[in-house]
């Protein structure tokens, strides 16, 4: 188990130093430029007029839906990981259990389709 | 030097979880979630387990908390309607918390880490093998039925999410590709040679559609359409 | 001297982490500068392709212009929006621009020489670039600006969809190779590369790879014709200059990503003697300089994507196909027997 984690020390080395030069770059760019803030200049991009409202308002329901049919076909694609390097000992079995698995998949993707949840207007 | 860096992750890992519930701005909330996920992903790292800690970033991170943010982020939170609510259900709330407290410290009274784990024959990694290849030899032949009902539970999952979100309200006018592909010339152009002074109407007009409903994509936006009122609508 | 300096980088704990440091800096410094240089090279091949001359004041051919871009931006006022959120509005570019850099640990650029050799580096490239999505989101969110808002959520929407397909279609590698770690994917191509028996997997890769950074024709979060320029439309300075080179960087990740699934990594073309001459880096190096060229003449070639066009391509056309291909694969090497008995490895 040792070397496992072994093997991941430069990943965190690594994520430090870049966390590092991103970090000075911004800092940087803070320090350097000459900071003059007023109402006018902060004030949020609009075309000519001030901003009606909050902008963090309602969105469309598709977005979500996007988001929620993103987090089942990840879910797929996680348990076709183990299965695509195993596959050689699993043998016929694993593949037919496998194509059981996307068969329902594909059964509600193709309902999906029909019901037109993937049509945006 | 292993179990300080559990600690380390260890703690983070609480720290963050109680910003979740205590954080009043909903965002930070779920960024703080997703530290706590990290966390999580880098505890599993500590136990040898690689593909679960980056399968934990991929599907947590990746994808759910994404739809946490997407919900959050439209939430339009006053903190005084918050503290309305907390003083009506705190009671209630504090009475689950006590069962669940309750039963959380029954079962851990008798609490026994798997103590038959090394007598299960088919556990266990051979030398030199990942614990992704592990994995998957157990997955799809000696639990086959639970990778089923992992299918079933996704595509009930995937039929609910559709039923409760799609409403049918065509508010756009949308694009049939294969029609269009499969247009020609002849559907869309005619060419007439007209005699001087008389229209085309007279000749039979054109071939093209005479109206807008009877051109548009399936599901277009209509014009024509009866208006449906919110109340009939049906929610 | 030289055997206590040996000495001190392989056996001692602060000289390993030294030795890790400096095998970083090794990766990153060549990356940023290269990083700076495609802003620069895109220009100029854009200018190439519509028979302009592109940048040409700063120095030379104008080869002095990315240095010339750096310090304007460095020396610019960062503002900051009154309604924003002032933690998340910079830390959303900073934490764009850290994961295109973080991915880099674990690209092998020779047989067995990666910053970090990790047994799952697919998952963890599949994981950050999975990240990606938080920088344009918060983005969004924080600049409290309606065409930030909306920008941040469309950029989410359109690579959250193409991100199923990269997932499918790695997948049908994987089942060629057998192992989730890149040195064994790029060992597997020797005899041929992957592009040549999956080439339509490697085009829907590359179209994939570009929906993912958010480049043209996919650039609509940033479409300025409607969206002013999307999600950054409130930064400015080196803030913006992140999202800016983050997109590049990205470039440069999903370019790598794409040598290394198909076209054969640091492999040589041909396994004989003047094209082993030249050391791996340098092949990894050509192949993404490839792949970059490809992204810049694609964006002075298409014009960009309508919106629901882009989400049916993602949804109706990548994901069926992707998903018939992988199975394809899988049935195909069952039935001849290809299958790779790597498991253990």
């Amino acid at each position: 188990m040792h070397d496992v984690i072994a093997s991941y020390f430069p990943v965190l080395v690594f994520g430090v130093i870049a966390v590092g030069i991103a970090g000075a770059m911004l800092g940087g760019s803070l320090l350097a430029g000459h900071q003059k803030p007023y109402a006018e200049k902060t004030s949020a991009y609009e075309c000519g007029f001030e901003a009606f409202d909050d902008a963090r308002r309602r969105f469309d329901v598709r977005f979500y839906l996007v988001a929620i049919l993103f987090i089942i076909f990840d879910l797929e694609v996680a348990f076709l990981f183990p299965w695509a390097v195993s596959l050689s000992h699993v043998g016929l079995f694993g593949f037919l259990s496998m194509l059981g698995f996307l068969g329902m998949l594909t059964v509600g993707f193709i309902y999906e389709w029909c019901k037109g949840a993937l049509d945006w207007d | 030097m292993t179990a300080l860096v559990f600690y380390v992750f260890a703690t983070i890992l609480v720290l963050s979880a109680t910003m979740v519930i205590s954080a009043r701005n909903p965002v930070h909330s779920v960024l703080f979630l997703i530290l706590g996920f990290f966390n999580a992903a880098g505890l599993f790292l500590l136990a040898g387990a690689e593909f679960l800690a980056m399968l934990l970033i991929i599907v947590y991170v990746g994808a759910v908390a994404v739809l946490f943010l997407f919900v959050v982020m439209m939430l339009d939170i006053r903190v005084s309607e918050a503290r309305e609510g907390l003083q009506r259900y705190a009671p209630f709330g504090a009475a689950v918390g006590a069962v669940l407290f309750a039963e959380l410290i029954l079962a851990f009274g008798h609490w026994r880490i798997a103590p038959a784990i090394d007598a299960v024959p088919h556990l266990g990694q051979a030398a030199g093998e990942t614990n992704t290849a592990a994995l998957g030899d157990l997955i799809y032949t000696h639990y086959v039925l639970l990778f089923q009902a992992c299918g079933l539970v996704l595509l009930v999952a995937m039929i609910g999410a559709i039923v409760l979100t799609l409403r049918e309200r065509p508010t756009g006018r949308r694009q049939d590709i294969e029609r269009q592909h499969a247009r020609t010339v002849a559907d869309t152009l005619e060419l007439r040679r007209l005699p001087l002074g008389r229209s085309v109407r007279e000749l039979g007009g054109f071939a093209r559609p005479t109206s807008y409903s009877e051109a548009a994509a399936k599901g277009s936006y209509d014009p024509h359409a009866p208006v449906l009122s919110d109340e009939s609508r049906g929610e | 001297m030289i055997a206590t300096l040996s000495n001190f980088l392989f056996h001692t704990m602060l000289g390993h982490v030294v030795l890790v440091a400096l095998e970083t800096l090794a990766v990153l410094v060549p990356l940023l500068l290269g990083v700076a240089y495609l802003t620069l090279a895109e220009r100029k091949v854009m200018a190439a392709m519509q028979l302009r001359k592109g940048p040409n004041v700063n120095g030379p051919f104008g080869v002095l212009q990315a240095f010339a871009d750096a310090i304007k931006m460095l020396t610019k006022e960062t503002v900051i929006p009154s309604g924003a959120n002032r933690f998340l509005f910079l830390f959303a570019p900073f934490l764009t621009f850290s994961l295109a850099m973080v991915a880099w640990a674990v690209i092998p650029t020779g047989n067995g020489i990666a910053v970090a050799d990790i047994n799952v580096g697919v998952l963890y490239l599949l994981a950050i670039s999975s990240l990606g999505v938080y920088g344009i989101l918060i983005a969004g969110w924080a600049s409290n600006s309606k065409y930030a808002f909306l920008g941040g959520l469309r950029s989410a929407a359109q690579m959250v969809s193409y991100e199923v397909s990269i997932g499918l279609i790695i997948v049908s590698v994987l089942l060629a190779v057998g192992s989730l770690n890149l040195n064994d994917i790029v060992l597997a191509q020797r005899h041929v590369w992957f592009c040549l028996p999956m080439f339509p997997m490697f085009i829907l890769f590359f179209i994939s790879a570009l929906a993912e950074t958010n480049r043209a024709p996919f650039d609509l979060p940033e479409g300025e014709s409607e969206l002013v320029a999307g999600f950054f439309v409130e930064y400015s300075a080196l803030a913006f200059g992140l999202f800016f080179l983050g997109e590049y960087a990205n470039m440069f990740l999903m370019s790598g990503m794409t040598s290394i699934l198909f076209l054969g990594g640091w492999l040589p073309p041909v396994g004989i003697a003047p094209f082993t001459w030249i050391p791996g880096p340098i092949w990894l190096i050509v192949k993404i300089l490839f792949c970059l060229f490809c992204f810049i003449w694609v964006r002075a070639t298409f014009p960009r994507y309508r919106y629901d066009q882009l989400m049916r391509l993602g949804w109706k056309v990548f994901l069926p196909l992707s998903l018939a291909w992988m199975i394809g694969t899988a049935g195909f090497l069952m039935a001849t027997g290809l299958l790779p008995h790597q498991g253990v490895s």
